[in-house]
């Protein structure tokens, strides 16, 4: 069971000697708490204590990694169950099923295509992770030749979906060196498959039919001393499987369940592009660290990997606009200028009130690295300096035929330093941006 | 350059200033206080005054002839009005932990007879008495600096050998002060000191018995620079203006230390110790730090404990051999002043899980026991001290500080002094807000009900507010109001203070009902209805009897350790046990705070007694 910052504050040594880099032991505990820092940096636990604190801070969902360098896939080691509650820290990785029914020149075509699923959204590069071969054929060979085919035609990672324990044997061999996973579809032939994976340290999936089956196949590979583990579910309808994800990763984070604190592997079963796409993201969504999907189309993958970036955005770190001028509405080289921050929800309630009032006006975000006005003020980054370099950097004087720009209520004390740094006559607008469709259109 | 005079009435003091001086300016020259909530931009509009027959802003306006200039009411922050309230609390922890202090002042006097230097007996004068003063304190070597040396002799020889030493006990250095002829260890005194960003609060203390004789409030005159700590940060950076604010507050300090040392006939040479606790910024501008670091990211001060230093360096104007003892704090946004407190109600010596609840511009919360402890700071904002708000104001004479409304909408209010009503303070807002809610004149979400037909209730043209005192009855010539802005700034302030407590409760895995007692600390005056504080949702709803209010405890703190060395050598081990909390890091104190904005919760669960 996890223990409270608290807990782990009072198997520490209560000196606040700082020799940890924190301010004090109990600030130490939390940062422990939270997996920010390990425990060696404390130089003067106790070995006792270490030894509780090591078994307590074992993470809850064990951190899984298929492949190997750069590339590789990181899974598990979540804390929480909503974003919010702090972050997430790894991506559900997105992989294509490729089956070895498929034609040689199938395969060819599908692992150019996926090579070529490659997108950038606000300023990242977003892609794929994986592609799983499933031997649909049962034959050895065939399985064989598409394994090494996909091997040397792609760097995405590798898993290898099998009935026949000797045919994974056999692959195995052939990539083992990327690490790839390893996915057991007959639970009849588990001890085989459990020892390949410990043979070549790889990690393990089973094909479950349900919980109590994955609880049993954990319980069994962790005696033979294979750690590296995903939890599959095969059965039941799509809300069935999302409800058993979201019961497999509640019950490792709020009751520590130890049985089922692995990542889970999730595959797509709908037979339509929609729901087949619907199904994904509510993975993604809830609690997949892999999805394996069927699709292979730009219009398919694109809002797949938008969604997972979306979900899987750090909320503690402020979302930004560009620092620009926006145009709202058929602007003239007579139109108001707003100024404000590039924070988004700042920037986006602005224009919202500004499209509201019906008055085309240009805002001009400011860089204030993502925070709102008044705190950006105080902490010295919304300045009549900066204002006075966005107006310079953006051109706006080539824009509007004034020279006049409007703003926010809570900064009015920059106004007379503004009108002297920029040469722009400055007018205070509302404090609030509810008033701003009224300033609008009251004010000339 | 040139100089004129100028003449402030009311206050009827003159000041002569170069030519081109603005009469702002002036005005602080000459202790007259005008408010300026704006630093003296000429934006806040507070400034009025009026020079002949023209009403003019004292910032915006340069002397260029003598002068004379009527300051209206409006325009005066009435220190005067509060100086005579004590804030001294006579029941409760505070007085309870002070009755058991064992008596032992950072400074004290020894009194030493010594024998007379012979070609035998050949030891230096210094020695002699260093000697003396060691074997009766029991300490380590005691030091002192050389212009106590450089007279010494003649005043040894002048008192036969029999001299006072005055000896000051500070975390590990023991300092002779100074050397009196003759026996003066009947006379010893102190200056305990709360440096708030909108208040200076001190008291002159008999160290010998440990007795108050005095205490003296006044608005910190930095004040006329900006009413918050960033805009007076930004206008430290001017040339000079570091300079300005710490001139501002020292001015405050030594108008409290003369008014009292007269008043109570207390001699300033016999006055050897001050003790000063505030917040970081107070501290750093008293002492003309650079604060510019306060209010950038990640908002590191350049020290957190000063000293130790004597009063000549600080500018303290106490006996300037004297020393001067800054409390310490634990980062930028927990200061000296939350030490004093923590000191005050002894939260760090109890088992028991307390929090200390410092209501000022900043809420600072302090969770914890003896073990160990967490601290945070909420912005709150000032409108708790009745800043900020369409008729608020400070806890001085005149402003309505309880309330009650009747069911036909009649208002009946209470006033400190029982003085016609001029505005209202921080308990008042708190008091008006409930019966507000009580008689469903606002609705939970602090929005006025538009369907009462009443002439309490109308529209303003921006918004609907409420008529608390109609202009007849009002010293302040209008009406005195509540707005739905009022209340919405209201309703921020008491969300960030609660969403801070739950937010700290939420990191250290607490239950609000885990904690045993509630210390309740700061800027209202002497008065906080806590039934009412809960109803509108300030603090949890919980059992009333873990609730304490103890007033300013930043100056009892601070007066505890004037007398007791315990207490003083505590503050550096208080300090360093507690962890700072930065709410801003924290994903749920947002979450706690959207959900707090509303009379009182968004989640009714967590206020059964006011739903009931």
């Amino acid at each position: 069971m996890a223990l409270s910052g608290l807990d782990i504050y009072k198997l520490l040594p209560k000196t606040n000697c700082k020799d940890c880099g924190f301010a004090t032991c109990l600030a130490f505990a939390m940062a422990l708490n939270q997996k920010k820092v390990s425990l060696d940096k404390c130089p003067h636990v106790t070995a006792e204590a270490k030894a509780a604190l090591e078994s307590a801070s074992q993470p809850p969902i064990k951190p899984v990694t298929i492949g190997t360098g750069a590339r590789s896939l990181e899974m598990g080691n979540e804390t929480v169950m909503y974003r919010h509650e702090q972050k997430f820290y790894h991506p559900t990785g997105i992989g294509f099923l490729i089956e070895d029914t498929e034609s040689d020149m199938a395969v060819t075509d599908a692992i150019a295509n996926i090579n070529a699923l490659k997108f950038e959204r606000v300023g990242q590069a977003i892609s794929a992770d994986l592609v799983c071969i499933k031997n649909s054929s049962a034959d050895s060979a065939i399985f064989l030749n598409h394994v090494k085919k996909i091997l040397s035609s792609t760097a995405l990672n590798l898993a290898l979906s099998v009935r026949d324990p000797k045919t994974a044997s056999d692959a195995v061999k052939v990539c083992k060196e990327k690490r790839p996973l390893l996915i057991c579809e007959d639970p009849g032939a588990l001890d085989a498959f459990i020892n390949i994976a410990k043979g070549n340290g790889l990690p393990l999936a089973l094909a479950c039919h349900d919980i109590d089956e994955a609880v049993r196949f954990i319980d069994k590979a962790k005696k033979s001393g294979v750690e590296d583990l995903l939890i599959n579910i095969t059965s039941g309808r799509v809300s069935d499987r999302i409800q058993a994800y979201t019961f497999i990763r509640r019950m490792a984070l709020k009751k520590g369940v130890r049985a089922l604190g692995y990542p889970i592997l999730a595959f797509t079963a709908s037979g339509t592009p929609d729901m087949e796409l619907a199904e994904a993201v509510s993975y993604v969504d809830k609690y997949a660290a892999l999805v394996i999907v069927k699709n292979r189309t730009k219009e398919f993958i694109l809002p797949l990997l938008v969604t997972r970036q979306d979900i899987y955005q750090d909320p503690q770190k402020p979302v930004q606009v560009d620092p620009k001028i926006y145009e709202i509405g058929k602007v003239t080289a007579d139109s108001p200028v707003l100024v404000t921050t590039n924070f988004s929800i700042t920037y986006f309630t602005v224009a919202g009130e500004v499209e509201s009032s019906k008055v085309p006006s240009y805002i001009l975000a400011c860089d204030a690295e993502g925070m709102s006005v008044l705190t950006a003020w105080a902490a010295d980054k919304f300045t009549a300096k900066t204002i006075s370099e966005t107006l310079t950097r953006t051109g706006l004087a080539e824009k509007v035929k004034h020279k006049k720009v409007i703003i926010p209520g809570y900064v009015s004390v920059l106004s007379g330093e503004l009108e002297d740094m920029s040469g722009w006559k400055v007018a205070v607008g509302p404090k609030e941006a509810s008033g701003i469709p009224n300033y609008l259109r009251n004010v000339k | 350059m040139k100089e004129f005079k100028v003449h402030f009435k009311p206050h009827n003091k003159s000041v002569k200033v170069p030519k081109g001086t603005d009469v702002l300016t002036a005005a602080i020259k000459a202790g007259v206080v005008i408010s300026a909530a704006c630093g003296g931009d000429g934006l806040c509009g507070k400034c009025k005054v009026s020079i002949g027959r023209t009403t003019v802003l004292a910032c915006q306006t340069l002397v260029e002839s003598d002068l004379s200039v009527e300051v209206p009411k409006s325009s005066i922050e009435s220190h005067e009005a509060k100086k005579h309230e004590s804030e001294d609390f006579t029941k409760g922890v505070i007085s309870e932990r002070e009755k058991a202090l064992e008596l032992s002042p950072i400074v004290r006097k020894v009194y030493v007879e010594l024998s007379e230097p012979t070609q035998e007996d050949n030891t230096d004068d210094l020695e002699r008495i260093l000697r003396a003063v060691e074997a009766r304190i029991a300490r380590a070597r005691i030091s002192t600096r050389l212009s106590n040396i450089k007279h010494l002799s003649e005043h040894m020889r002048d008192s036969a050998y029999k001299v006072t030493a005055v000896i000051s006990c500070e975390e590990d250095s023991v300092e002779m002060l100074a050397v009196e002829p003759g026996d003066t260890t009947g006379r010893l005194y102190g200056f305990a000191f709360d440096i708030g960003t909108t208040t200076v609060a001190g008291q002159l203390i008999d160290l010998n018995s440990g007795r108050i004789l005095g205490t003296r409030i006044a608005f910190n005159r930095q004040s006329a620079y900006g009413a918050d700590i960033i805009t007076r940060i930004i206008y430290a950076s001017n040339p000079k203006g570091i300079e300005t604010l710490s001139a501002a507050v020292l001015a405050n300090i030594a108008d409290i230390i003369d008014d009292l040392s007269d008043s109570c006939r207390v001699n300033l040479s016999f006055i050897y110790a001050a003790v000063l606790a505030g917040n970081m910024t107070m501290m750093h501008l008293l002492l003309k730090i650079d604060p510019s670091n306060i209010r950038k990211a990640p908002y590191i001060p350049a020290a957190t404990r000063f000293g130790p230093m004597n009063a000549r360096e600080s500018g303290v104007n106490i006996n300037q051999k004297g020393a001067a003892f800054f409390l310490p704090g634990v980062s930028t946004y927990v200061g000296g002043d939350i030490i004093a407190g923590l000191l005050a109600c002894g939260l760090p010596d109890k088992p028991e899980l307390a929090l200390l609840i410092d209501i000022g511009t900043n809420g600072e919360i302090v969770l914890g026991n003896s073990e160990w402890m967490m601290g945070a700071a909420a912005s709150a904002g000032p409108a708790f001290e009745g800043s900020g708000l369409t008729c608020g104001m400070k806890a001085v004479k005149g402003a309505i500080q309880k309330a009650e409304i009747g069911p036909d909408l009649r208002t009946k209010v209470e006033t400190v002094w029982q003085e016609a009503p001029r505005g209202i303070c921080g308990s008042g807002y708190i008091d008006v807000l409930c019966q507000l809610l009580k008689r469903r004149i606002i609705q939970k979400d602090g929005k006025i009900n538009r369907s009462i037909k009443s002439d309490r209730v109308r529209n303003n043209g921006v918004n609907f507010e409420f008529v608390l005192v109609p202009k007849n009855e009002s010293a302040a010539g209008k009406d005195i109001v509540i707005t739905e802005d009022d209340i919405e700034n209201i309703k921020r302030s008491k969300g960030a203070i609660y969403s801070a407590i739950m937010s700290l409760l939420n990191k250290v895995g607490k239950d609000i009902s885990d904690i045993k007692k509630i210390y309740i600390a700061g800027g209202f005056g002497n008065y906080l209805n806590i039934e009412n504080s809960i109803h509108i949702g300030l603090l949890p709803d919980i059992d009333r009897a873990v609730y304490e209010f103890i007033g300013n405890s930043s100056l009892a703190g601070a007066r505890m350790v004037l007398l007791s060395r315990d207490l003083a050598a505590r503050a550096e081990a208080v300090r360093k046990n507690v962890t700072y909390l930065d709410l801003s890091g924290e994903s749920n104190y947002m979450d706690e705070y959207v959900a707090s904005l509303f009379f009182p919760h968004t989640d009714m669960g967590r206020f059964p007694s006011v739903q009931s």
